[in-house]
């Protein structure tokens, strides 16, 4: 019994402490940071009075939290978008390539084994004004000229971001697909229940843990996005993410990025939250 | 008899209305399209990335091999994920045998801190580890950025890795001790032997995640760069940009059999 | 397999020790240069007589996009050696200890610099910073699409040619234009004149295709491709332009064009003194300095090189023909703080809108 107890200590202190180090400590320093009132980088040694006026500065500018609520609905509808597209390749996946599900799922991991990057630059041709999207629609007589909202704007950074992201969300759908006992549908078959409403009844609410995941998965991480932006997004696809990237390079101003990142973590461990309460309260009262 | 192969074949939708694989191709075909665009510039003669296409050569595969900055960038890369992949398996794995198989206080709390990455934007984990290596006068360099990529990879390893413990037969460790192995032999020569397709699987998602990973990287990195931190400082040169597509489809080659390899092993049972 | 499995831990736990080390390691070694630049600047021909001089010393680049970008990539620990900045910013690298004297007595190419050179160079008698290249902030515009030429430097905010502008991305630069347009004194921009600016700048921001960042990167191309007809620009973009023969002209608004000299210093915490001395050094040798001339009509700090450009659509480029262009540009002045901080946040409000 000794022997286990030292192997749950040899066991547990390492990812606290790696985990403690690395990801709660920077934490708290970026709220600690928050509350100096230095504009500018920080020099560390110099005494400093807690303060709220980073957090005025933001509350002060409207921009700001216009932005930060812009970047949240971008990020909503990158996720739900991703998600939905999702669905039937997950769906295919799960329930259609049996034998071949091997190399049906190889074939999905192509585009998520490219570069990044790349696949953003790809965008930018693509909608650009000389690029392939143009020139397809000018060849099918849709458009005369050139479309200028294509590159350079919110729709191009959310065209781009949902296209990076249909991969990695079919994952989590997948899995949850796979885990539905085919007993149900065959079921509910016996008892008449034609393939829609099988579908609706029986695999959707039985994969929405994976559905959410998916979502959850791409949200997060689009709510703070800045290189899809800074790539394709313009003027107009300015996100907050960019805020706070801005703010710890060319406007340094190390207490206001963190402040702004703050405001960020709290809105979106809130939007997390209440999201995992409505689905606990739907999952009871259905 | 009839009946039961016709709801069989029935279960799911679209046998009838809707042509799922049509649809699943034709979503394939999408994704394909900017990724075929990609490779395709990479094999034409063309110096940058326009139409029309004036020939087919495999030059820029071959330049790939000879520029030097490029290929330490992808080196570093390879180090990196290397790093990182194994810091945050080795913490996946201590996470899941510690909380699988043992009732503490802390229990919940564990699990919860390391999927907690998970709930943070990267910018925000990359601006506050920036800060945290200034704070203690650490130069950033590869390592910073290792650190950085483990904290990120350590939810995706505790998920594989916990999956499979749960799984895991807790009669074979009792049997070990029984017969006189202390515990961290027991999980030396036991657990880990027999969790080895999932770590691997594990090591491998987390090297995949951190050798394409930006937003971090660019805040905590020092004078070497990783791949994407060169191929943003090199997306510029309209004229470099074939030979970094071609660098990024062996890279991606590289990546997909890497996957396969963690699939391979994740749904192997000993 | 139990064996097996359990030495490839092992061997997996050894590389990733032996991977961390390593990486930890890196850039130990004396004998490799580590620049911090501004786009374009990396070309070999930059650096050509310090690459012919040590062929085997390997030259990285790290990149900014703005002065205060490059401050605060300094200011924030960076490992380059040298750095590479604009006039107006040279107090903040002394007052937070990021730079090394110059000794001047190791630089062969120093006689060569004019005085006045020299001594934007200078803090308090000592100095810290060694000139390269100079030339003009102006705007940078299509003659077929603006057959009437530029007169002012409002065209930035001419709504006629919406989508097709493209501003610089820097909050200095915007205060800079604006207190051009004014006619403010750009030392002593009051908080109602930066208030001003900032909404004027809010109302243009529709009218750019987007801001540039990199000259080379989402300025030039787009130039180049005529799909950006006014930016405003530096003659890097005009020079290449012209090679590619598209119809550009560089103008001289009335208000007057901006100019400016970059400046290189060495990191206070290099440990390749030695080494950047002498890359600066080389910096300033004909071949390298004619190069920022003749290849992007940069002006450069040789005073030899510039007394011997013969080429016309060089003069004309640099003005050097017509006294009046020179007497009608303005000079950066020296940025404050308090300025820098407000005009970079004006900047970031301006973005955000």
């Amino acid at each position: 019994m000794l022997g286990r107890r030292g192997a749950l200590r040899f066991l547990a202190l390492p990812p606290y402490a790696w985990l403690g180090l690395f990801f709660v400590l920077p934490l708290i320093l970026i709220i600690a940071i928050s509350f100096r009132p230095e504009t500018g980088p920080i020099n560390f040694d110099d005494p400093w009075a807690p303060s709220l006026v980073q957090y005025q500065r933001v509350w002060e500018t409207a921009s700001y939290l216009r932005l930060l609520g812009i970047s949240v609905l971008m990020a909503l509808v990158v996720a739900g978008t991703a998600t939905l597209l999702a669905y039937p390749i997950a769906y295919f996946l799960a329930f259609r390539a049996r034998d071949r599900a091997v190399f049906y799922l190889v074939l999905l991991l192509i585009p998520f084994a490219a570069s990044y990057l790349l696949k953003i630059m790809a965008w930018r041709l693509m909608l650009g004004q000389e690029g392939a999207i143009n020139s397809f629609l000018q060849f099918i007589g849709l458009t005369a000229e050139p479309l200028d909202l294509l590159l350079y704007s919110r729709a191009a950074v959310i065209i781009a971001l949902v296209y990076v992201w249909i991969p990695f969300a079919a994952l989590p759908v997948y899995a949850a697909m796979q885990r539905i006992d085919r007993g149900h549908q065959e079921a509910a078959a016996d008892l008449g229940a034609g393939p829609w409403s099988r579908f609706w009844r029986i695999t959707v609410p039985l994969s929405l843990p994976g559905a959410l995941a998916a979502f959850f998965m791409v949200f997060i991480p689009t709510v703070g996005e800045y290189v899809t932006p800074s790539l394709v997004g313009g003027t107009e696809g300015f996100m907050y993410g960019n805020l706070i990237q801005d703010f710890f390079t060319s406007a340094a101003n190390w207490a206001q990025g963190s402040a702004l990142s703050v405001i960020m973590l709290v809105v979106t461990l809130v939007l997390v939250v209440v999201a995992l309460r409505v689905v606990n309260v739907r999952r009871l009262t259905t | 008899m009839t009946g039961a192969a016709r709801t069989r074949s029935a279960v799911g939708v679209g046998r009838t209305r809707v042509p799922l694989r049509a649809t699943y191709l034709g979503m394939l075909l999408l994704l394909y399209f900017p990724i075929a665009l990609l490779f395709l510039f990479s094999v034409s003669q063309n110096s940058s990335l326009s139409f029309p296409i004036q020939g087919f050569t495999l030059d820029w595969y071959r330049e790939v091999f000879e520029d030097a900055s490029l290929l330490e960038a992808a080196r570093n890369s390879l180090v990196v994920g290397f790093a990182a992949a194994t810091l945050a398996t080795l913490i996946g794995f201590a996470v899941s045998v510690a909380v699988i198989r043992f009732r503490f206080r802390g229990r919940a709390g564990l699990v919860g801190l390391a999927g907690l990455p998970l709930i943070v934007p990267f910018i925000v984990l990359g601006v506050s580890l920036f800060l945290l290596f200034i704070f203690v006068d650490i130069p950033r360099s590869l390592a910073t950025i290792a650190i950085g990529h483990s904290v990120v990879a350590v939810p995706f390893a505790t998920l594989i890795l916990l999956a499979r413990m749960v799984g895991l037969d807790p009669n074979l460790e009792d049997a070990a001790m029984d017969l006189g192995a202390t515990y961290r032999t027991t999980l030396r020569r036991v657990v880990v032997p027999l969790m080895g397709p999932s770590i691997l699987s594990a090591w491998l998602t987390c090297f995949i995640v951190s050798f394409d990973e930006v937003a971090i990287a660019l805040f905590l990195a020092g004078g070497d760069p990783t791949f994407p931190i060169f191929l943003y400082g090199q997306l510029r040169f309209a004229q470099r940009l074939p030979v970094l597509i071609a660098m990024a489809v062996l890279l991606m080659i590289g990546t997909v059999t890497l996957t396969l390899i963690a699939f391979r092993l994740a749904r192997r049972r000993t | 397999m139990l064996a097996r499995t359990h030495r490839l831990r092992t061997a997996l736990a050894t590389f990733a020790t032996t991977a961390l080390v390593l990486a930890s390691c890196q850039g130990a070694e004396p004998q490799e240069l580590l620049v911090l630049e501004w786009a374009g600047y990396e070309a070999e021909d930059f650096w050509t007589d310090f690459q012919t001089a040590n062929p085997e010393v390997p030259v990285d680049f790290e990149f900014g996009s703005t002065d205060a970008d490059i401050l605060s990539l300094m200011q924030a620990g960076s490992q380059a050696d040298v750095f590479h900045f604009y006039t107006g910013w040279q107090q903040f690298y002394v007052d937070e200890g990021l730079v090394r004297e110059i000794d001047t007595s190791k630089l062969t190419n120093w006689d060569a610099v004019p005085a006045d050179m020299q001594a934007l160079g200078q803090i308090d008698g000592k100095q810290y910073f060694i000139p390269w290249d100079w030339g003009f902030s102006s705007i940078l515009y299509n003659t077929e699409q603006l057959p009437d030429g530029v007169s002012s430097w409002d065209v930035l905010f001419n709504e006629e040619y919406a989508e097709h502008i493209a501003m610089w991305d820097d909050g200095p630069a915007a205060v800079t234009v604006s207190a051009y347009i004014n006619g403010w004194d750009e030392t002593a921009i009051t908080d109602e004149q930066l208030a001003q600016i900032e909404e004027d700048w809010i109302a243009q921001k529709p009218l750019n295709l987007h801001y540039w960042d990199s000259e080379y990167e989402n300025l030039c191309p787009e130039v180049i491709s005529g799909d950006i007809w006014v930016a405003y620009a530096w003659p890097g973009c005009y020079a290449t332009a012209l090679y590619e023969g598209v119809p550009v002209a560089y103008a001289n608004p009335e208000e007057g064009r901006n100019s400016w000299v970059g400046l290189y210093g060495i990191n206070a915490d290099t440990d390749s003194y030695e080494l950047a001395l002498e890359f600066l050094d080389l910096k300033l040798a004909e071949l390298t300095c004619g190069n920022a001339v003749s290849l992007f009509y940069y002006g450069c700090a040789n005073g030899d090189v510039m007394a011997a450009v013969a080429d016309p659509v060089l003069i004309e480029a640099f003005g050097l023909n017509d006294p009046s262009i020179l007497e009608a540009t303005n000079f950066t002045p020296p940025v404050t703080a308090e300025q820098r901080d407000a005009w970079t946040a004006m900047w970031t409000r301006v973005k955000a809108e």
